[in-house]
């Protein structure tokens, strides 16, 4: 029954956490306190994924996306310096503003709808798992076994991207040298 | 006997399609030629079927020959058939031989135009139509060569392009022959409806006797005579059909085509007779035009309108013919009108020739002096107008009177205007004589009178016309009602007359008429030759015409301008003007809106985006 | 354990996918935009856990992984393609970023 109790309370701040710092990434005008508010909400999101009995994913969660990409966004933002954007609730609302929160909301009501029409019956049915759901061991085992192929093309667009990001970085150095050549000239 | 009858129709079909062909490679002479000599050919086909005919036996002289099926629609069947019974042969031959004749006669007096090709191109293409007309098997053919007709006959008159006139004088005939084609069609649409074939045979037997589909019938079919014939009240084009050159208004406006309508009565005379109300109401048409004709002539001054006039009263008596019931009469008269008014076109055509295309009267006075050879023929064609025995009217003209007498008070009635009109030629055609062919030459004639190589005019010219006098005095010859009467046997079996006057009669009638006709020569003698007596001036309704054109400007001309003009400003400009404009203008400004949803922003396609997914996920629920 | 049963993480996952597709329609600059796709990323991750856990089946796990993974690449594309337009002094504006029109 405590038990119980604990988890719901866990539930419902990590929710509460998630939505906040959602919008928070949504209104700062600051990009750096957009990042830290998807910090948090990548936190938020792991503690979720650990009630549904993911450790894995959520060990994954940490250090890939809040570890990682983060990381990297951080960085980018700092290298970019003051690129203050307006905060995109001030001067009164826009047709654009308007528009999105219509759409936004539209489909909100509309995954909920599907969702509930074409699996109603089903939520309520949870199943039974074992101790081992979840485990890294288990998660190893499918990505070997069943899973085989999304594991090597992933990795093979992990690698594609790692080259990109290379290509996409050499280039703006040659245009650098570029303009330098181009000012010096002139 | 068939194949007489098919080169007869196809000779003339043939030039026109040769001499169209071969364009500028064959020279004018040989288009001339050409021409002409088919036309001969034609003539002496039905000389060929004519002498098949008599061979016969006089109630076995009647053949159809079929060539193929030309029109098949469900259970309707038209052939492509010729008729060749003893009415088809009688006006072959006055179409082919007259034609003829005043084709070679054309070979002199176009000489030197511009385009001679093109005229002769036409002649043979009006006379192919002709000889369909009368000799085509079912009602069909007869209708589409008398649109022929119609055309060819537009083509001629309009024949000097560049003259407004004549342009406009081809149109107006046209247009009031459609209108007569127009009744006719609809008379042939209740003949299917009635016996669903249009064949002679089939129609007599089934159509219907007397009713309101019967007058229907004949009174769609008198439209079409009316019209074609000149006749009240579709007359007003055939004056000015005087446009064209002068052998066209002998051959067509004279000989053959106007008589088209008296062929279609006395063909079609079983239709006549169901709507007994019709026919009389053709010959008190007839009998109307003569009288107008015969006025109005007396006070023209254009050489051609008389005689132009003289043949609207002419043809005036030759509906009188059959409208009585007298077919032999009408198309006995038929024949020598052919006759002698070609003769008087064509005399009348040496002199205008000879000055070089001047037709008034008071200007060519005195020409006779001058060309006396066209003097004598002039003279004998008007003798023959007049009916003075023995030149050729006297024997139709007095007949057709005569016949008159065996109808009852209508019959008198229309006998009275009869003798009348024979008075009123008298008096018109002698006028003519008079004064272009008597008296000192006036000072134009002599100025610009040139012969032609020491002869009055070319050698084509004068042997047609020599011809064309002698049958104008002998040909009245066929047939002397009460004692010899061969045209009227030979046709009897194909159309019975109604009305046979008495030998009594027809000598009262020939007294009269040509009492009244010497009558005529006299006044006009004293009028105009020997000047005892003042010439009255002419009323000036006469000389209007009796306002017949100006009564269908009011009625056809002004309202259709007004109509038109009208649906120009207020249906074409803005609706179907304005509907272009609208049309491109509505593309324009769709594009330009839509266009302004390209404007490269991201976010905008993103909201984009979301609003479609959005829309799409519900017409999905929808759907399902 | 129990806890809320799926629907509550149903209607978190498509409140916070809400969110991220607001964030991208409203934002202007791309990074702010790229943040909010990984909102809406993490959003279906939580839907396929939540369900995975419903099944009783992993595989909802392991594509919530390769999900992970996929992102991570796209996000480094796109920061390289931002650190270029920074390098050469352009505005980061998607406004005025239209010289792509299409």
């Amino acid at each position: 029954m405590a038990a119980n109790v604990i988890v719901w309370i866990v539930w419902i701040v990590a929710a509460f956490a998630c939505i906040a710092s959602a919008l928070a990434v949504v209104s700062f005008a600051n990009p750096f306190y957009s990042a830290l508010s998807l910090i948090g909400n990548l936190a938020s999101l792991a503690v979720l994924y650990l009630l549904l009995a993911g450790e894995f994913v959520a060990a994954g969660q940490v250090l890939v996306y809040g570890g990682a990409v983060m990381v990297m966004f951080l960085f980018v933002i700092a290298y970019l310096g003051d690129r203050t954007d307006v905060s995109p609730w001030t001067g009164g609302p826009s047709w654009q503003v308007l528009g999105a929160v219509a759409a936004g909301g539209a489909l909100l009501t509309e995954v909920l709808v599907v969702i509930g029409m074409k699996a109603g019956g089903f939520l309520s049915r949870e199943q039974h798992i074992g101790r081992s759901f979840g485990t890294p061991a288990r998660i190893g085992q499918l990505f070997l076994t069943d899973h085989l192929l999304a594991f090597e093309v992933t990795s093979i667009v992990l690698l594609v991207a790692a080259v990109g990001g290379v290509v996409l970085g050499s280039h703006a150095r040659r245009a650098v040298d570029d303009r330098a050549e181009v000012d010096a000239r002139a | 006997m068939r194949a007489a009858a098919w080169i007869c129709l196809l000779l003339p079909l043939a030039s026109t399609l040769a001499i169209t062909a071969c364009g500028t490679g064959i020279s004018r002479r040989v288009a001339g030629y050409v021409s002409t000599l088919t036309t001969f050919g034609a003539f002496g086909a039905a000389l060929t079927d004519f002498a098949y005919l008599l061979g016969e036996n006089a109630h076995a002289r009647s053949h159809v020959t079929t060539s193929w099926t030309w029109l098949s629609a469900g259970p309707y069947h038209f052939g492509l058939s010729l008729l060749v019974d003893q009415l088809s042969v009688f006006m072959m031959l006055v179409v082919s031989g007259v034609g003829s004749l005043i084709v070679a006669y054309s070979v002199g007096y176009m000489d030197g135009e511009d385009e001679e090709r093109r005229y002769f191109a036409y002649m043979s293409l009006f006379v192919f139509s002709m000889l369909l007309l009368v000799q085509g098997g079912n009602l069909i053919l007869l209708l589409a060569g008398w649109g022929m007709v119609g055309l060819s006959s537009y083509l001629l008159i309009g024949y000097y392009q560049e003259r407004p006139s004549a342009v406009a004088a081809a149109k107006k005939a046209f247009v009031m022959n459609a209108f007569g084609d127009a009744t006719m069609a609809l008379a042939l649409f209740l003949l299917i409806e009635h016996t669903g074939q249009l064949d002679y045979a089939g129609v007599f037997a089934g159509s219907p006797h007397g009713g309101a589909v019967a007058n229907l019938i004949a009174l769609g079919l008198l439209g079409g005579a009316v019209a074609k014939s000149a006749q009240i009240p579709l007359h007003t084009w055939l004056p000015d059909a005087m446009e064209g050159p002068t052998p066209v208004s002998a051959l067509i406006h004279a000989a053959t085509m106007v008589t088209a309508g008296v062929y279609l009565i006395a063909r079609t005379h079983v239709l006549f007779e169901n709507a007994y109300v019709i026919q009389d109401l053709a010959a008190g048409l007839g009998a109307l035009t003569l009288l107008m004709a015969g006025l109005i002539a007396l006070v023209q001054t254009d050489i051609k309108r008389v005689i132009a006039y003289s043949t609207m009263s002419q043809i005036g008596y030759m509906f009188v013919g059959v409208g009585l019931g007298a077919y032999a009469n009408g198309l006995f008269h038929l024949m020598t009108h052919a006759f002698f008014k070609a003769l008087l076109f064509l005399a009348a055509g040496i002199a205008i020739h000879a000055v070089s295309g001047e037709q008034d009267i008071h200007r060519l006075r005195g020409i006779g002096r001058l060309m006396p050879w066209t003097k004598w023929a002039f003279l004998a064609g008007s003798l023959a107008l007049v009916g003075i025995p023995p030149f050729a009217g006297f024997f139709s003209k007095d007949s057709i009177l005569a016949a008159g007498l065996d109808r009852g008070w209508y019959g008198y009635l229309i006998f009275a205007a009869g003798e009348i009109g024979a008075l009123l030629t008298g008096i018109y055609a002698f006028r003519l004589y008079f004064v272009v062919f008597t008296g000192e030459p006036s000072a134009f004639a002599r100025e610009h009178h040139h012969a032609h190589h020491g002869k009055e005019g070319p050698f084509s010219m004068l042997w047609t016309v020599g011809v064309l006098t002698v049958l104008a005095v002998g040909g009245g010859f066929l047939q002397f009602a009460p004692v010899w009467h061969p045209l009227s046997d030979w046709l009897a079996p194909v159309a019975r007359p109604v009305a046979e006057a008495t030998n009594g009669q027809e000598a009262l009638a020939s007294a009269l008429a040509v009492g009244l006709g010497v009558a005529g020569i006299v006044v006009a003698w004293l009028l105009y030759s020997a000047r005892r007596v003042p010439v009255p001036r002419a009323s000036r309704i006469l000389e209007h015409k009796l306002y017949w054109d100006e009564l269908y400007d009011w009625i056809a001309y002004y309202p259709s301008d007004l109509l038109s003009r009208g649906l120009a400003a207020l249906v074409e400009r803005p609706v179907i003007g304005g509907s272009l404009g609208a049309v491109t203008g509505g593309f324009g400004l769709g594009s330009r809106e839509l266009g302004r949803a390209q404007n490269g922003l991201v976010r905008s396609y993103a909201l984009a985006i979301a609003c479609g997914a959005a829309i799409l996920m519900v017409v999905f629920l929808a759907v399902r | 354990m129990h806890g809320p049963d799926v629907t509550a993480y149903v209607i978190l996952g498509a409140l916070l996918f809400a969110i991220g597709a607001l964030g991208v329609m409203i934002r202007r600059s791309p990074l702010i935009i790229l943040l909010s796709v990984e909102i809406m990323l993490n959003a279906s991750n939580l839907l396929l856990i939540a369900f995975s856990r419903l099944h009783g089946h992993e595989d909802g796990q392991i594509f919530a992984i390769s999900v992970m993974a996929v992102a991570a690449s796209e996000v480094v594309v796109g920061l390289g393609l931002i650190v270029a337009m920074g390098r050469r002094q352009i505005d980061l504006d998607v406004d005025k970023l239209r010289t792509l029109r299409g």
